[in-house]
């Protein structure tokens, strides 16, 4: 049914020769179409909402794949004249295409009140690059971190380590007994640089060294970076065996199974976690460096943007402006179990409660989609450069020089 | 032939006509498309919006640094997996063909159980295969542990373009041969026969008589080995993701088109990636018309 739904809204949108017709239900409604990726059940859940505030709309959302195909069909609809009023839209580098092409919107306080109160990192993962305005409103912060198994930890005497040394010697004390201390596999190479920033943020100093880069007064060969990413090479003797051969799934799969005690990922993986292991009972922590605390990652990951074209301009801001609010945060986060984009909503869930504490206090941004941009993306050079030091085939000195040099190509 | 069609011209202009349907939905779905492709590749991009004509910018594009460093391995993978399914894929048919040609019961069974993956999609086989080779849960790993054989076969950048040489043979060797089977069973039992009257071994009559009869076929199997090799993607999708998995050693030109027109997120992806698709094409083709005028003078 949705794909069909996709196929057909891709039809339409390829010719772009059909009669724009004006989704107006019988009952005068305005009806606003969404587009975005993730069970629809929870977008019907979340608009309900709304409209029951606002008897005269009507939300009609409908869900693609979170695959690639999302941007096809997105950049298509958005081309035609008959894309979606609202959609779902890629944060960073990814959004730019649609910017740049003029599909969206440009949003400012005026429409949209709320997004005066947004981070300001968090709201520039939804701007053009070239002309700074706003073109979404975000929805979504994803933190990265360990997520660990408490009854496996209880069961060994260990606890979430508060250093550095700490860490290593309990993840020794798991080997010794048989149990994969971190499930982490490096074959699909976007855990890689993931991977790095969990363990590795704290080495390099966070946002003020990857300020410095884009200031161009440090480079990634710096020793603290270099130093940063090299925990992978340190920590590899925790690692599953040849981790670099072994699939994000297979280590999902190692640690809902209860192979391995730790699982350094996203938040997502929590929701993942909570679906398929539901014997595990999670926890998560920040993984210490050896000055202390360390630091967590974080990114936005999309935001709501208004095609240029709707015809339903006025509701579809009003919308918009909603969906900035603290009512719609708040409705994410316990619907979505992740965290909101909006400023001071504050999670129901304990865990993801705890999460919300240490980013406030430890948060820093997650460094590689800042630097995901060139053709082929830095993201994707450093990916492959961090796969090939796991495999021991370079130094994290040469990784380090890899991503240099793609990033010498268009910052 | 050039005179038969004159003189059906000179009978019948008409029959032309019946060409029209099927010529009209060719250019509709082919040739449109292919020249929009080609169109598109002249032009610069911001996301579907057409910008400015960019002339070759766009090839010269594929040929600067970091483009040009993902392009030449790409392009040297494709060349090996043709080469092992040449070396291993096709001398495999072969001889299944010359084997099975020497079956009387059963024939047909053998012949469809060897044929039988290829009928499964590549993306499914390779999925089958990750699961299989898995360095954590896969049987075949577990398996060859006891005897010291334990390999991360599609996570070392070393192992992982034979393994997937010897999934595509798993998956084709039944190809190349059902149609060696029947070029085989087109030569005349005859000609053997004189052969080995004449005192020649079994081996002299393979070398001296089977083989040659078979250069046919083998342009044919070689020619469609090459557009397949060159164009793979579903199977190296599913075996190491779309970016060639581990560090690039699967990387092959499908992936890389995959990646630059799908997931650079570069604002110019529509452009370079056309240009990527003409340099696809123009290269399979002419290497096509080149590997075929050569065989074919050859056989």
């Amino acid at each position: 049914m949705r794909l069909a739904a996709a196929a057909v809204a891709l039809a339409m949108a390829v010719t772009a020769c059909a009669p724009s017709t004006t989704p107006r239900a019988a009952d005068g409604k305005v009806t606003l179409s969404v587009w975005g990726w993730g069970p629809e059940a929870n977008f019907d859940k979340m608009f309900a909402a709304y409209e029951k505030l606002h008897p005269g709309v009507d939300v009609d959302a409908r869900s693609f794949t979170t695959a690639t195909e999302y941007d096809t069909i997105l950049s298509t609809g958005l081309a035609g004249d008959n894309g979606p009023d609202l959609a779902w839209l890629r944060a960073g580098a990814n959004l730019q295409p649609l910017v740049e092409a003029g599909r969206l919107l440009p949003l400012d306080t005026k429409d949209v009140p709320g997004l005066a109160g947004f981070d300001h990192a968090i709201l520039r993962a939804a701007k053009g690059d070239k002309d700074g305005k706003v073109y979404g409103v975000p929805f979504a912060v994803q933190t990265l971190q360990v997520i660990y198994n408490k009854k496996i930890f209880a069961a060994n005497g260990i606890t979430p380590p508060k250093t550095y040394d700490e860490m290593i010697a309990s993840a020794g004390k798991l080997k010794a007994k048989g149990i994969i201390p971190f499930a982490f596999g490096g074959k699909d190479d976007w855990m890689l640089p993931i991977v790095a920033s969990i363990f590795g943020t704290a080495h390099w100093g966070g946002d003020d060294f990857i300020a410095a880069v884009k200031a161009k007064q440090k480079k990634f060969a710096d020793p603290r970076f270099v130093e940063g990413i090299d925990q992978l090479n340190k920590l590899k003797p925790y690692f599953p065996e040849n981790a670099a051969g072994v699939s994000y799934t297979d280590a999902q799969i190692l640690f809902s199974s209860g192979k391995a005690a730790m699982f350094p990922g996203g938040l997502w993986e929590l929701n993942f976690f909570t679906e398929n292991a539901k014997d595990v009972e999670l926890g998560v922590f920040t993984p210490p460096v050896p000055e202390g605390q360390g630091l967590m990652p974080g990114f936005t990951d999309g935001s709501y943007g208004i095609n240029v074209k709707t015809r339903h301009k006025a509701e579809a801001l009003k919308f918009a402006a909603w969906l900035a609010s603290q009512d719609y945060g708040r409705l994410y986060t316990d619907t979505q179990r992740t965290f909101s984009a909006v400023p001071g909503v504050t999670p129901k869930d304990p865990l993801l409660g705890e999460v919300a504490t240490t980013f406030e206090q430890h948060g820093a941004t997650y460094f590689m989609n800042e630097f995901a941009y060139g053709n082929p993306s830095s993201a994707a050079v450093f990916s492959k450069a961090l796969q090939e030091m796991l495999l021991g085939r370079i130094t994290a000195e040469k990784a380090a020089e890899q991503l240099d040099k793609s990033v010498s190509t268009w910052l | 032939m050039a005179l038969g069609l004159r003189r059906g011209q000179g009978r019948n202009g008409s029959s032309y006509l019946f060409l029209i349907p099927a010529l009209l939905l060719y250019s509709a779905f082919v040739v449109y498309p292919l020249f929009t492709g080609l169109t598109y590749s002249f032009f610069s991009w911001k996301g579907t919006l057409r910008d400015g004509f960019a002339g070759l910018d766009n090839y010269a594009g594929l040929l600067s640094g970091a483009f040009r460093d993902q392009l030449l391995p790409a392009l040297g993978h494709n060349a090996l997996l043709f080469a092992g399914t040449m070396l291993v894929q096709n001398t495999l048919g072969l001889a299944f063909a010359l084997a099975l040609s020497r079956v009387r019961r059963g024939k047909r069974a053998l012949q469809t159980m060897f044929a039988l993956p290829y009928l499964v999609n590549p993306l499914v086989i390779g999925y089958l295969w990750t699961l299989l080779l898995s360095p954590a849960f896969g049987p075949v790993n577990a398996l060859l542990k006891p005897l010291g054989l334990a390999m991360p076969w599609l996570g070392d950048p070393d192992t992982a373009l034979p393994t997937v040489i010897v999934i595509t043979t798993w998956q084709w060797v039944g190809f190349p041969m059902l149609l060696f089977s029947a070029a085989l069973g087109g030569i005349p039992q005859e000609y053997a026969e004189a052969a080995r009257t004449d005192g020649a071994g079994s081996w002299q009559v393979l070398w001296r008589v089977t083989l040659p009869l078979l250069k046919p076929a083998m342009a044919t199997v070689t020619i469609l080995s090459f557009i397949g090799s060159m164009g793979t993607f579903a199977l190296v999708y599913a075996l190491g993701g779309s970016n060639g998995a581990p560090a690039g050693a699967t990387d092959v030109l499908g992936l890389l088109f995959y990646r630059t027109a799908f997931a650079s997120g570069d604002v110019n992806a529509l452009g370079t990636s056309s240009a990527l698709a003409v340099f696809m094409f123009t290269l399979i083709f002419g290497s096509t018309l080149l590997l075929e005028r050569v065989l074919r003078r050859k056989a």
